[in-house]
């Protein structure tokens, strides 16, 4: 372990709800954001500090000391998890503010551990999971994705949303599949009491009517945020967004410009313009889920699913007991009564490959074949039996002689005299 | 077109067809078409490239009848002279026909050119100009059946084996490129 250096500017002061204060050392650990830097705290291993940059203006900081203040003190209730999970943290939420000499300069936040976590983004691919440790089958994913929005259905209950939600914020917990948001202190919150704005988006998973302007419905953008993970989830990381465009039609090279136009090609109803990512096993899913996801890219604002919604839909297929996902022949997960969304997808992709192999072979191999079809039938030489009957049906009238035995330079040879021939014959006649 | 261009035309040609020679006996038949035609072929190129100003204007009008004559005359004398049936040359030897069918059609084609032959001459001197070189050129009907069978049957099995082997060439000069790159 490195030797903890101890500065006098690292001795701050945590103020925990109900005002109680404690002095404790901060120790950096070299990870660093936008807006601060993350400190363990030596006496609190539970807990890390987010401390805001030195650069970071006094205006702001005052901003962010209501917000924190606020958030310590209102603290969401959280989905409930079973006793032997206590320790899971599904929210990096301020859990104290610290001030260094009476100055307001972080917060500090239950501690997520890295070593039995990874990336949502892991999961949209599964060779990485798998790499990762996480073997991510559908039963998986439906977990997570049920996890992920009882969490955000806690948040709007509390009128508080995430805005810039996005996989790369969102922590998995590998064995419990329990979930963690992380950068708490970027999200909005519109309670009576108090507002706070969350200026910061992701074009990529931001809503169509929020492209160009400020967020104003944040649980509305929550809502096509969250429809987005899940639908990139349970397809293999495809983006509702992403297509394949129409002959002649200008598509957008960018995610971002097909959902401000609302190009989404995986409706119950197709796209007239756009058709789906040919790997795409959206087919597979339930029509619970496609009704949803349609009104989640179809329709806009409020009318979009509700995380609650999205619980509701989900929570029979993220329930072992439901029997709603039942393995396929292989011992795939699947939605119960559905197609095998794993056997679709080695279907699309491994007979794409064989398919393109075999016919590039035929390809490489057609002009050989055709010359020598061609010789064959000119020289009646064909070896299947239906195939020489099928080129003697021509020349019926006149049984042919075998071919001369000559080279092909000496049938040339034999040629350049016979057109010779031919042109002296013409000159003699013209 | 100038001397040298048609020389250089026509000589290299015939300088492969030299070089790719069969080396297999011809028969008398063969031999006897190719002098005929050398001849007929040496006063084409006499008079139709380097000598100014060419042929007697009143030989035009024999020009088809020699031709149709000279091979009516090789025709019929092939046989009597014992050297074969010469339209086994002009045919070629695609089908497999019995000696009395050959001859028969060794007769027909004789005899065909012989009334050819004649026909000019007749339509020549009693017809117009216009009616003579209408006729002269639906006699090359004949010429034009021989170009097709000669298309079929050896041209494009020809064609066949040259593009096989041009097509494997390239194919194993592009899998050699492919391997250095």
């Amino acid at each position: 372990m490195p030797a903890v250096e101890r500065k006098p500017e690292n001795l701050v002061e945590l103020i925990w709800p109900g005002r109680r204060s404690e002095q404790v050392m901060l120790e950096t650990t070299g990870k660093s954001g936008g807006a601060g830097e993350i400190f363990s705290i030596d006496s609190k291993p539970g807990f890390v500090a987010k401390i805001y940059h030195a650069t970071t203006s006094q205006a702001h900081l005052a901003q962010y000391r209501r917000k924190i203040q606020w958030m310590v003190d209102y603290k969401p209730a959280l989905p409930q998890v079973p006793v032997e999970y206590q320790d899971i943290v599904q929210l990096a939420w301020p859990e104290a503010l610290i001030l260094r000499e009476s100055r307001f300069v972080g917060f500090a936040m239950q501690k997520i551990a890295f070593d039995r976590t990874l990336e949502l983004d892991y999961l949209l691919n599964r060779r990485q999971s798998a790499q990762e440790g996480l073997d991510a089958d559908f039963g998986t994913l439906v977990t997570v994705s049920f996890n992920l929005a009882s969490i955000i259905n806690c948040l709007h209950d509390r009128r508080i949303a995430i805005v810039d939600l996005k996989p790369m914020n969102v922590k998995v917990y590998k064995a419990e599949l329990y979930v963690s948001i992380l950068d708490c202190d970027g999200f909005h919150i519109a309670t009576d009491e108090f507002r706070s704005d969350a200026p910061q988006v992701t074009p990529e998973y931001l809503a169509p009517e929020f492209h160009d302007k400020a967020v104003a419905h944040p649980e509305a953008q929550d809502r096509f945020a969250l429809a987005t993970i899940i639908f990139r989830l349970l397809n293999y990381g495809i983006h509702p967004f992403s297509g394949v465009a129409s002959d002649q039609y200008k598509y957008p090279p960018e995610l971002a410009g097909r959902i401000k136009q609302g190009l989404y090609p995986y409706g119950k109803v197709a796209h007239k313009n756009v058709r789906k990512v040919p790997a795409s096993v959206h087919e597979a899913f339930p029509d619970s889920l496609r009704e949803l996801f349609d009104r989640a890219f179809a329709c806009s604002g409020y009318s979009r699913p509700s995380a609650h919604e999205w619980v509701d839909a989900l929570a029979i297929y993220a329930s072992k007991h439901s029997g709603q996902m039942s393995p396929c022949s292989k011992g795939h997960l699947r939605f119960a009564g559905r197609p095998c969304p794993t056997c679709m997808r080695d279907a699309l992709i491994h007979g794409a490959e064989v398919r393109r192999r075999s016919f590039l072979a035929r390809v490489q191999a057609a002009p050989a074949r055709t010359l020598q079809y061609v010789k064959k039938t000119l020289r009646q030489t064909h070896s299947s039996p239906f195939q020489a009957a099928l080129a003697q049906a021509q020349f019926t009238l006149v049984q042919l002689a075998p071919p001369a035995p000559i080279s092909t330079r000496n049938a040339i040879a034999l040629e350049i005299l016979w057109i010779s021939g031919l042109l002296i014959t013409y000159w003699w006649t013209k | 077109m100038s001397p040298v261009t048609a020389t250089a035309l026509w000589l290299p040609p015939l300088l492969i067809a030299w070089l790719w020679r069969p080396r297999q006996a011809a028969g008398p038949s063969a031999w006897i078409l190719l002098i005929a035609f050398g001849a007929l072929g040496a006063w084409a190129l006499w008079f139709g490239l380097y000598a100014h100003p060419g042929e007697p204007a009143s030989f035009a009008v024999w020009r088809p009848t020699v031709l149709y004559w000279t091979l009516a005359g090789i025709m019929i004398m092939g046989p009597l002279l014992g050297w074969g049936y010469p339209v086994k040359i002009i045919l070629g030897t695609y089908f497999a026909l019995s000696n009395r069918e050959w001859r028969w059609i060794n007769l027909g084609l004789a005899t065909v050119y012989t009334i050819l032959g004649g026909a000019n001459l007749l339509v020549a001197s009693e017809a117009s100009y216009k009616d003579w070189v209408g006729f002269k050129y639906s006699c090359m009907m004949n010429l034009l059946i021989i170009v097709l069978f000669r298309l079929n049957f050896v041209w494009l099995p020809i064609l066949a084996d040259v593009s096989i082997y041009l097509y494997r060439r390239t194919t194993a000069a592009y899998r050699y490129l492919s391997s250095l790159f």
